[in-house]
């Protein structure tokens, strides 16, 4: 009987070791993610997680056809083979509920680093956690400039920022002027040169519009209107009277996706078209803009730094396109596919640091290059370092595009098109924007 | 310097609560002297400091809410004051957190006596709609004025940890005990203010103003007064989030939705008990974080957090309108 015992005692044990050792899952590296998944961002939220869990995934698994190197990493190789797993949290849009979850991220999830947080706000106020514990952070999609300029010595911004994209606009009007826009001939500068900015009013718009403000004496415009609106009102009729009222001929938008419909559809009730309507990003970019209004969003101009039509000049951006479709029935859009190149630079971060150690990996980040043909995006690359006064931790290869919703014969829902830079344009640009029908 | 000596005694004597009650607090207050200690979770920590701000905030909502019966719904607004001159006089002038906080309060106290004094001319539903009006108005002005960051919000300088003067460590630890500090000294002000002669003032106030005014009470003066108290209370919480976490803007110190919640954790936990906002806070706060932080970040129940913790409040406030206290006192006398 006591041997038996005896025998049962150490086969446990033998057991328990076994487990606990031979058998060990294989080692992964823990990457938290805060993004809004819920509330009123929530269908942004699920574009940015299907984009990070697709890079995660192709870093992980060994993925054929796909022309970047991670694709046959299976796993990252700098740190053995580990795989990636991605924690995801939900921030809601609160500053405050952010930086209580990246504390959770940190302190007892222990995650080598964190990516997000798409609001500007957010991003703001989870940075500082990640600075107060030394802990790295790469932030893919929110653009306010002044994040990179607070000195913060743990934080990367992959994204081209909102003084980038808005000289772009300004270059682009002065190409149309100067006839630089394929089909379209010279524009008289006398019907461009008025400009009504309309933002919503949280730190992403706000800080959009004193942005252009800013640039148009330089560019030689002048904004004629400004104002700032919640992005919740469900009525924006007295907001468009006042644009309409200043007469401009370029109106600028910088809004989320619902605000961005409702206000085009009382432009269309109203009648009111300018020459140029142009949004910033965000919302006249997503897919849900363009089904919200089906064929009124044609001629609608947005900032964006990627369009699917990329994947006609882009081979790597074309085959990760295909996964990404296949997963979320979309294709990529600029908020997607910039998570997605989140997620890959925190891979090759890791990758060159060998080492999950927070300084080998804040030295990683600040020598990275990674070369443009290995991103989906119509970068010249990724490399960290600063334009601005005081700015670091900047990709300061990134750049923005300007795209247009145009639709097909027999389509009933309109796609983007590339108008600028206009060596990479597309398709012919739509101008002046359609009057209503 | 006898009224002090009796005030502090009466803060300090809960003899007239029910043996059970005395005893609950006593646990309840170890358990969170010893929180840090017991719970490594930094997540924890981090809720339970939210925990502690929102009773504070509930407690000072009780004054005018709860004992004197006025909804008022824009807490949020003295929050802000508060939060915005700790953080402004920390950027523009390195000014010690210690030195900032006092005059946060005291100007959110001013501004409380000046919105107060007009405001309690209403009564009611038109008080709670003004209240809500005056809070939006202060907030669309901060958010447009650039020379306190506009809606770009503020972000307090790094100071190097730990440092003390100006409120900057690393661990959480510090910045819990401090909470617990204020919720502690908050605790004893509302025993105190619950015995005192404002306290019965408002009481009646809130039992019937006509009958109350023909007993020779200034009615809105007392009100006024109660709203000050409350106003003191939340422009602490205030200072404290600025320092904390180092990034304010309109939306996340001057928000409507902040003076609701704030309101709602006194009334869901019982409005004019001692008890009922930390019961509030205790209840909802953790819900709120807890669920949103496990299933909020889950695939496929998106939203179902949200969708729980609004059937909790329906349930409550369907059940007793008085809040959880209302229902504990219900329980209590049906035994005995």
């Amino acid at each position: 009987m006591k041997i038996f015992l005896r025998t049962f005692i150490v086969a446990l044990l033998l057991f328990v070791l076994a487990t606990g050792t031979g058998f060990a899952a294989p080692k992964e590296v823990k990457i938290g993610v805060i993004f809004p998944l819920s509330g009123g961002l929530a269908t942004t939220g699920k574009l940015l997680r299907i984009g990070v869990e697709l890079a995660a995934e192709i870093v992980n698994n060994k993925t054929e056809n796909i022309d970047i190197p991670m694709a046959k990493w299976e796993g990252i190789p700098g740190l053995g083979g580990a795989k990636i797993k991605l924690i995801f949290m939900d921030h809601r849009s609160d500053p405050a509920r952010g930086a209580d979850l990246a504390k959770r991220l940190i302190k007892d999830e222990k995650v080598v680093g964190i990516l997000g947080c798409y609001n500007s706000s957010v991003t703001k106020s989870v940075s500082t956690v990640c600075e107060r514990y030394g802990v790295p952070m790469i932030n893919s999609n929110s653009t306010s400039p002044p994040l990179t300029t607070r000195g913060y010595k743990w934080f990367w911004r992959t994204t081209p920022h909102n003084v980038t994209f808005s000289h772009d606009l300004y270059k682009f009007l002065i190409g149309l002027t100067k006839g630089k826009s394929k089909g379209v001939g010279k524009v008289p500068m006398k019907d461009l040169e008025r400009i009504a900015i309309a933002g919503e009013e949280t730190e992403f718009g706000a800080t959009g519009i004193k942005v252009l403000e800013e640039l148009a004496p330089k560019y030689g415009f002048k904004v004629v209107k400004a104002i700032k609106y919640r992005h919740q009102s469900p009525d924006l009729t007295s907001e468009v009277q006042a644009i309409r009222a200043s007469n401009p001929g370029v109106v600028a938008f910088i809004p989320y996706v619902s605000d961005a419909i409702l206000f085009m559809r009382t432009f269309k009730s109203m009648k009111f078209s300018p020459k140029i309507v142009w949004g910033q990003d965000a919302g006249t970019v997503q897919p849900g803009f363009a089904e919200g209004l089906k064929k009124d969003a044609v001629g609608v101009l947005t900032r964006t730094v990627f369009v699917p039509k990329i994947a006609e000049v882009k081979p790597v951006a074309k085959q990760v396109n295909s996964l990404f479709k296949k997963r979320s029935g979309e294709d990529f859009s600029g908020t997607s596919a910039r998570a997605f190149t989140g997620l890959q630079t925190w891979a090759y971060v890791l990758n060159n640091a060998k080492s999950t150690d927070p300084k080998a990996i804040q030295k990683a980040a600040n020598a990275l290059y990674i070369p443009g043909k290995e991103l989906i995006m119509p970068w010249k690359g990724i490399k960290f370092g600063g334009e601005q006064k005081g700015e670091m931790g900047q990709n300061i290869l990134g750049s923005g595009m300007i795209a247009q919703w145009q639709v097909s014969p027999g389509d009933t829902v309109p796609h983007l098109e590339a108008v600028y830079p206009f060596e990479y344009a597309t398709a012919k640009l739509i101008y002046p924007f359609p009057k209503w029908k | 310097m006898e009224g002090i000596k009796g005030a502090i005694k009466d803060a300090l004597d809960f003899s007239d609560f029910p043996k059970s009650e005395r005893i609950g607090i006593i646990i309840f207050y170890i358990y969170l002297l010893i929180f840090p200690w017991v719970v490594s979770s930094s997540f924890a920590r981090a809720v339970m400091i939210q925990f502690l701000l929102f009773a504070l905030y509930g407690m000072g909502w009780n004054t005018i809410g709860g004992y004197g019966g006025q909804v008022a719904l824009g807490k949020a607004q003295y929050v802000g004051i508060s939060a915005y001159t700790v953080a402004m006089m920390m950027i523009l002038f390195n000014i010690p957190f210690w030195v900032s906080m006092p005059i946060g309060v005291f100007l959110a106290v001013l501004w409380s006596f000046m919105i107060g004094y007009p405001l309690f001319r209403l009564k009611g539903h038109y008080f709670a709609i003004a209240t809500i009006a005056v809070s939006l108005v202060l907030q669309d002005i901060f958010r447009n004025w650039e020379f306190v960051g506009g809606e770009r919000g503020l972000s307090l300088p790094f100071k190097g940890t730990p440092n003390f003067l100006y409120m900057q460590f690393k661990s959480d630890v510090y910045y819990y005990y401090f909470m617990l500090i204020f919720f502690t000294l908050g605790l004893f002000y509302m025993n105190w203010f619950r015995k005192s002669r404002l306290g019965y003032q408002l009481r009646a106030v809130k039992a019937n103003e006509d009958v109350a005014a023909s007993l020779g009470i200034n009615v809105r003066w007392a009100k006024i007064k109660a709203y000050a108290i409350a106003s003191a209370f939340v422009a602490v919480g205030g200072a404290f989030y600025a320092v904390y976490h180092m990034y304010i803007d309109t939306s996340s110190v001057m928000h409507l939705e902040l003076s609701i919640l704030i309101a709602l954790m006194a009334m869901l936990g019982g409005a004019a008990s001692l008890w009922g906002p930390i019961i509030g806070a205790a209840i909802l706060v953790p819900l709120d974080r807890y669920l949103g932080s496990w299933i909020g970040g889950a695939k496929g129940l998106l939203g179902l957090d949200l969708i729980i913790y609004s059937i909790i409040i329906m349930l409550v406030a369907a059940l007793e309108p008085r809040g959880i206290w209302g229902i504990v006192e219900k329980v209590r006398a049906k035994r005995g």
